[in-house]
């Protein structure tokens, strides 16, 4: 059934003698861009909600990760490189102080995007008496080529921020609590290609939740709910994968040794979540002259208000863990828009707010969450 | 940052690879692909400047219509 088109798959579906209401989960990013431009939640049945969950790593980037970063621009005598949507992300922090990378620059600290892991490493090299720290922020799709850097070798002066995280214990997380919210998932096609589609066996497995890999296309999103949809029917639970062309079993092999080789997996926090177990990556001891938090001291303050939190009135947690859509945030589009962001979720391109309001979904919600949009 | 570009080879120098996509040139590293056996014509997809996966044209194609359309749906305001 490869190849078949974005209406043959709806056809398919609509055939289906579905249940009255079906809550299929994507924790992707880029799932929920593709899903929102193909307009894929209106031409569903009326049954079936599609819910944004953790798919955003900017967006649960650890507030005190984001301080600390601005604090080294800052304070420290050093060029500061993260990906260009963590420049905008806004920690909770005084109107006259720093609240973004991007205000710390302005405030005259050297900060500057990239879009690659190579990018940091070449600026090092051309800034030989400088140190310059890489503030790593990522899931393991960004993550694995971090480690690959410092595997493959990195000028003294580089020093890594690393914010990085793992895709599955947050999902893992939801289904061990007692309102998963959610009844099937559409897992991450890339953080797969990467990993292995195995990682994500338990939910099956240990929570017999239908599963199916998805890549990019409206096509292969609509398999992954069709086989979704087909085993709770049939009340027949497998880890399907609509990816096959890029996702093998094991993943890219040498990434997760190189991944293995650099890193540790620690338990982390997430903004606005809290500490979820072994869901963090950490520069293991082998590393550890590159790692930019024993490098520089710690600008933590525990005084600090609502430190590690969302700002105030912002509900991007809920929205992070699917418990709410965007719109029925009491912010969105109104005080927060992605010219002026209160929330990560209006920052990042991979945030489900910032998603959204670029699909032209801008209206505050009218609806309880169940069928709406 | 999911967002994987597919890029096709034009040359290959040690871990390197000088893609094109679109017309536009990128250097890629190889160094999460290295036991792949890439050689200059493959199509990759490639994530932050790394090479993640080896794929087919037909799915190069595929990919690039789909971020044709998304680029097409605008960024936002």
């Amino acid at each position: 059934m490869s190849g078949d088109s974005p209406r043959q798959w709806l056809e398919r579906i609509r055939g289906l003698p579905l249940p009255e209401h079906v809550r299929i989960m994507n924790v992707c990013g880029g799932h929920e861009r593709s899903i929102t431009m193909a307009g894929l939640r209106s031409a569903l049945p009326e049954n079936i909600e599609l819910i944004p969950g953790p798919g955003c790593p900017v967006c649960i980037c650890p507030e005190e990760d984001v301080f600390e970063a601005i604090q080294l621009a800052l304070n420290e005598d050093i060029i500061l490189v993260a990906f260009g949507d963590m420049l905008r992300v806004p920690v909770n922090a005084p109107r006259k102080d720093a609240r973004s990378l991007e205000q710390a620059r302005a405030m005259g600290a050297d900060v500057r995007p990239i879009a690659s892991p190579l990018e940091a490493a070449r600026i090092a090299r051309q800034n030989p008496g400088k140190p310059v720290v890489f503030f790593a922020a990522g899931f393991e799709t960004t993550t694995a080529p971090v480690a690959a850097l410092l595997v493959e070798g990195v000028p003294d002066n580089l020093f890594v921020l690393l914010s990085g995280r793992l895709t599955w214990p947050a999902v893992a997380m939801l289904l061990d609590s007692d309102t998963p919210g959610f009844d099937a998932l559409v897992a991450p096609g890339h953080v797969s290609t990467v990993m292995g589609p195995e990682e994500w066996e338990f939910v099956v497995h240990k929570h017999s939740i239908p599963a199916a890999v998805a890549g990019f296309t409206a096509e292969s999103l609509l398999a992954a709910m069709y086989s979704t949809l087909r085993q709770l029917l049939e009340d027949h639970r497998f880890l399907d994968n609509c990816y096959p062309e890029l996702v093998q079993p094991g993943g890219n092999r040498r990434a997760r040794q190189q991944l293995h080789q650099a890193m540790d997996v620690t338990d982390a926090n997430w903004r606005g979540v809290g500490i979820i177990p072994d869901s963090g990556f950490a520069l293991n001891t082998a590393y550890t002259r590159h790692d930019a938090r024993r490098e520089f001291p710690s600008y933590a303050d525990d005084a600090r208000k609502r430190a590690g939190e969302m700002p105030p009135g912002c509900d991007c947690a809920k929205v992070v863990l699917g418990k709410i859509y965007p719109n029925e945030c009491r912010l969105f589009g109104i005080a927060c828009r992605p010219r002026h962001p209160v929330g990560p979720c209006m920052v990042s391109d991979e945030g489900a707010c910032r998603i959204w309001w670029s699909g032209g979904m801008r209206e505050p919600v009218t609806k309880p969450k169940r069928m709406m949009a | 940052m999911c967002l994987g570009i597919p890029m096709q080879i034009r040359s290959i120098d040690g871990y390197t690879a000088n893609c094109e996509a679109k017309g536009v040139r990128r250097d890629v590293s190889l160094f999460m692909m290295q036991d792949a056996g890439l050689q200059v014509d493959d199509y990759v997809v490639v994530h932050v400047g790394y090479a993640i996966q080896k794929i087919t044209p037909q799915e190069a194609r595929t990919a690039w219509e789909l971020y044709d359309q998304m680029l097409e749906g605008g960024t936002g305001a």
